[in-house]
């Protein structure tokens, strides 16, 4: 991602209507779809019908497992606890580990200095390799850089005494000045987080003299001379985002063992275990075949767990105390020492002229990264790179971002990655030049937003992640249209009270669906005699139901029942390889696996069959658990095949199927939400009424849980919108250490949200189907923002919205 | 010291230190249903029933039970014979990660059993103390109403003469029909 790779480096334009030839051959509208994907409503079995969730029944009777629900099957496990920080910047002059050592049923204490303790640089993120992060981090810490860097770590009986002993060990700093503002911290004479030194596999941009671990750009058009140009009117707006956290509800918890051929085995809450197997090994130097990592039901990620967050503490414990160990972070450290969403400052800038065409996009982030790089620069570059190609008709475009690092807990990948953030900035900026010019604020949008055929050379602009793509399907005008008639759009009544006032806003929004040209998925389908079959997959199901849909998928090709089918997914000593959950990518790419493997298997299934009828494979289809020939009506149940293929006389086979997909493709899913808001313009409260929001993701393979994901994502944009997140004190001491302080909005504060599904057809997707779980997560901050707008005059930019921000700013106004 | 107690219709006894929480109790002996979000008090993630009512056991010291009633979610249905309030979380795709769902259960089925016809509101507030980080609570609050609603007609179904098993653990319902295959 940097200049270099800009891909219009003669400054030429992205007119439309004269895309050059070679742009089609590269990005054909016609996409190779084989016939099977692209399946009519009444032609699905499985596809599109809201299956049960496969894991539903042992969830909903405490039946299934986490990794702490596998305590007990180890009678010598040590719990750890982990020494953190407690200054904002410094290096650990002296630790003092003797009481703790001395204490009854302590079996091992780790410090940065001990034999055991992985002393490599690496970067925690949980991203391909090589790694587009940083390696600035060490598994204990010398050199602290925030209040909960991890120092010393212990394992002992059971978690009271590894907490006992955590607080006997003394730990003596020089303490160094820290920055905790990413604008002081960028500048020249703040205190220097990172030496030159410290710091391998540097990423574009850096400058650690300045605390900058990257700066990116990338420029399509002549955004200056557009800029420039009398005809416009140039607006400018700057917005700024809030430091969420995931809070996953299941912490970060890992279980870490050598089993009986001394291999290493991680039963761990991961989103990455293909990525975490990869990094441990680099850091402890063991060969990647020697190390197992198994995922057992997550408690939720939402990108806190696209990360090696815990892991090594526990391996590197469970190799000095010789015995298993487990690792369950406490809730303070979730907040406090863990991950978070990157706070940005983001300044949106348009040239549009009179009669309102956008004539440029020009927007800029400042990051904070806080005290590591993990994620840093990829999220930084999705806050251009998934908004703005939304409106790809719009000739120039320039985003740019600086990325600093701060004092305060390393941010992370979470849940939209970057896209919450700059879909604020543009989605308000664009509200306001609406608004300025006189403009239907959807009207204005539509002019310039995406629609089928588009090649999009935006999300290609900076290299990199993005890549050029054409739009093959797109739902935008109906969501519009079926939002606007859900949310009742210039049809509400006003309240009663005249100070009371009622209004609604919206906003646009655009994700990817994986990275292109950067994922792998893959599958193997095993069919047992008895027609069943076992299904291993990589991709990773953090209670997303992935698992279901991957079953759905293969049941689709199959012909069978879901319940026929067993998944097993994400152990990677038994699973095919997986980039992992991220990047909205488990359906499309992970299940575009599965069902290549289906295909696989269908393929000999269709031979047996053949076989046993009688007749040529090409008459022959797969449905209701038999091969049935579509010429004679016979048919040949899936068990007896199973019985032939495994026993038979004179030829015999196991049936397996096997997938692997990777993809130059990332196709926009896309959302419009609504937000319909009362305001007191005497106090400045509000209540937000209703949400709505309709999402394209294709094809829902699974329309309930598709709901369930948008609902969710929904509720974590309004948290963005009207909630603190994480805050510090002067001492850079988080002031969040727990769920009361955390203010997140309960059953009773959570407006009604409606979700709304618009069905299209994705032809790069399995059977048709897009993302869904991240776009609903980047619009309610500029819906709700847009909707105060409209309905008592004031523009809030900086989350959250609060009533003392909307009482000042009437007063202001006054 | 120890103490006994009966957890979902068992007699159970424990040798147990005082200062020992329910939570951790309950979770080494096996029901790991409950969960562990804060340890504070403040997800509800570990929520079983003590002579019926609501109670975060990561804050109740364990003496509490003694002599108590405690009802855990492995009390309620099996996988093959779920209870009602569990069959509607199921149909109603209310549950993603699953992580706060005993607890959002537990709480629901006491709720349930205080008011059987709650309000979306009455709903809304009875879960208010539970966190959810998955669903946006929507359709968790609807799977509720309609275990609620189910229950109702159970119960008049039951009146009625109607062939049905209403015991606690599992009132025969065929509801999968609505949004399965
Ligand atoms: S674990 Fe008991 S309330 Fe959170
Ligand atoms: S379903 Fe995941 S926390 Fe509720």
């Amino acid at each position: 991602m940097s200049n270099e790779n800009d891909p219009k480096p003669d400054g030429g334009t992205a007119s439309h209507p004269e895309q050059d030839v070679t742009e089609f051959e590269d990005h054909p509208l016609e996409w190779d779809e084989p016939e099977n994907n692209n399946l009519a409503p009444d032609e699905r079995a499985s596809v599109s019908q809201s299956a049960e969730k496969d894991d539903d029944p042992k969830l909903v009777t405490g039946q299934a497992k986490y990794t702490a629900d596998y305590e007990k099957k180890f009678p010598d496990l040590a719990h750890a606890a982990v020494v953190r920080s407690d200054v904002p910047h410094g290096r650990v002059a002296n630790i003092d580990t003797n009481d703790a050592e001395e204490m009854d049923g302590v079996h091992a204490v780790l410090t940065p200095w001990s034999d055991e303790t992985p002393d490599a640089k690496y970067t925690s993120a949980g991203q391909s390799y090589p790694e587009p992060s940083p390696w600035d981090m060490n598994v204990l810490n010398e050199h602290v850089r925030y209040i909960g860097d991890p120092v010393a770590a212990i394992a002992a009986d059971d978690a009271e005494t590894a907490r006992a002993a955590a607080d006997a060990i003394e730990v003596e700093y020089e303490e160094n000045d820290y920055v905790l503002d990413p604008e002081e911290a960028y500048s020249e004479d703040a205190p220097q987080i990172f030496g030159d030194d410290e710091v391998e596999n540097k990423i574009v941009g850096h400058d650690y003299s300045r605390n900058r671990m990257s700066q990116i750009e990338g420029e399509i058009g002549d955004v200056d001379g557009a800029v420039d140009r009398d005809d416009v009117h140039v607006h400018e707006t700057e917005w700024e985002t809030i430091r969420q956290s995931h809070a996953q509800i299941e912490k970060h918890t890992t279980l870490a063992y050598t089993d009986e051929d001394d291999r290493h085995v991680l039963v761990t809450s991961t989103q990455v275990p293909n990525h975490t197997r990869r990094q441990l090994a680099h850091l402890f130097d063991i060969p990647i075949r020697d190390i197992r990592v198994s995922k057992p039901r997550v408690g939720g990620g939402f990108g806190g767990k696209q990360a090696m967050v815990v892991e090594p503490i526990p391996l590197a414990l469970a190799l000095a105390a010789d015995r298993p160990v487990i690792y369950e972070a406490t809730r303070e450290e979730e907040f406090a020492g863990m991950r978070s969403r990157h706070p940005m400052k983001v300044r949106a800038r348009t040239a549009v002229t009179d009669d309102g065409s956008i004539e440029a996009i020009d927007l800029y982030a400042l990051s904070n990264t806080g005290a590591y790089g993990s994620h840093g620069m990829t999220v930084a570059g999705n806050v251009g790179s998934k908004p703005m190609p939304l409106y790809s008709k719009v000739p120039n475009a320039r985003f740019k971002a600086d990325i600093v690092h701060t004092n305060t807990p390393q941010t992370g990948a979470m849940r939209g990655y970057g896209a919450p953030q700059g879909t604020l900035a543009l989605e308000g900026h664009l509200d306001e030049v609406a608004r300025d010019l006189d403009l239907d604020p959807i009207e204005f949008r539509k002019r310039h937003y995406m629609e089928v055929g588009d090649l999009d050379e935006i999300a290609g602009m900076m290299g990199g992640e993005g890549a050029e793509r054409r739009i093959r399907s797109c739902g935008l005008d109906e969501c519009i249209e079926r939002g606007m008639d859900a949310i009742g759009w210039g049809d509400i009544d006003q309240p009663d009270e005249e100070h009371r006032h009622r209004g609604i806003g919206m906003a646009l929004s655009a994700q990817g669906t994986g990275v292109a040209g950067d994922e792998l998925g893959a599958a193997q389908l095993m069919m047992n005699e008895d027609g069943s079959f076992h299904l291993h997959v990589g991709g990773v199901d953090i209670g997303t139901g992935a698992d279901t849909a991957f079953i759905q998928i293969a049941a689709e090709v199959l012909g069978c029942p879901e319940t026929d089918i067993v998944i097993k997914s994400s152990d990677t000593d038994v699973t095919p390889f997986d980039y992992g959950a991220y990047a909205s990518s488990t359906t499309y790419i992970s299940g575009m696996a599965v069902k290549k493997a289906a295909e696989d298997a269908k393929e000999r299934i269709l031979h047996w069959g053949s076989k046993l009828l009688e007749e040529p494979e090409a008459n022959l289809e797969t449905g209701d658990g038999e091969v049935y020939s579509e010429e004679t009506g016979e048919s040949v149940s899936l068990e007896e095949i199973g019985y032939e293929a495994a026993y038979g006389h004179d030829e015999r086979e196991h049936i397996l199927g096997k997938g692997t997909h990777c993809t130059e493709e990332s196709p926009p899913p896309f959302a419009a939400q609504f937000a319909d808001v009362t305001v007191d313009e005497e106090t400045g409260e509000f209540e937000v009424n209703k949400l709505v929001v309709a999402v394209d993701c294709g094809v829902a393979i699974n329309p309930g849980m598709a709901e369930g994901q948008v609902e969710g994502a929904n509720h974590m944009s309004y948290e963005m919108a009207v909630s603190e997140g994480i805050t510090f004190d002067d001492d850079g001491r988080s002031e969040v250490t727990s769920f009361g302080d955390y203010d997140w909005p309960t059953a009773s504060e959570t407006p009604t949200i409606e979700s709304i599904l618009v069905e299209t057809h994705e032809p790069t997707g399995p059977f048709g189907a897009k993302s869904v779980a991240e776009v609903p997560t980047n619009t309610v901050p500029p819906a709700l923002s847009n909707a105060i707008r409209e309905t008592v005059g004031v523009r809030i930019t900086d989350m959250p919205i609060t009533p003392e921000k909307i009482r000042a700013a009437l007063e202001d106004d006054e | 010291m120890h103490i006994e107690c009966t957890i979902n219709g068992n007699e159970r006894s424990f040798e147990v230190s005082k200062s020992d929480l329910l939570l951790d109790v309950l979770r080494q002996n096996g029901y790991t249903g409950a969960k562990r979000g804060c340890d504070t008090g403040a997800c509800g993630m570990c929520t079983v029933q003590i002579d019926g009512e609501p109670t975060m056991s990561c804050i109740t010291p364990v003496v509490k039970a003694d002599g108590a009633t405690i009802e855990t979610v492995e009390g309620l249905g099996t996988q093959d014979d779920l209870h009602p309030v569990q069959q509607a979380f199921v149909d109603n795709s209310a549950l993603q990660c699953g992580f706060c769902i005993p607890g959002m259960i537990m709480r629901s089925k006491a709720l349930l059993e205080e008011n059987p016809s709650p309000s979306e509101a009455e709903v809304r507030e009875a879960l208010s103390d539970n966190l959810c980080r998955c669903t946006g609570y929507k359709k968790i609050v609807e799977a509720v109403l309609e275990a609620s609603e189910r229950m109702g007609e159970q119960t008049v179904a039951a009146d009625g003469g109607y062939s049905c098993r209403c015991e606690d653990t599992g009132l025969e319902v065929d509801s999968r029909g609505e949004t399965d295959r």
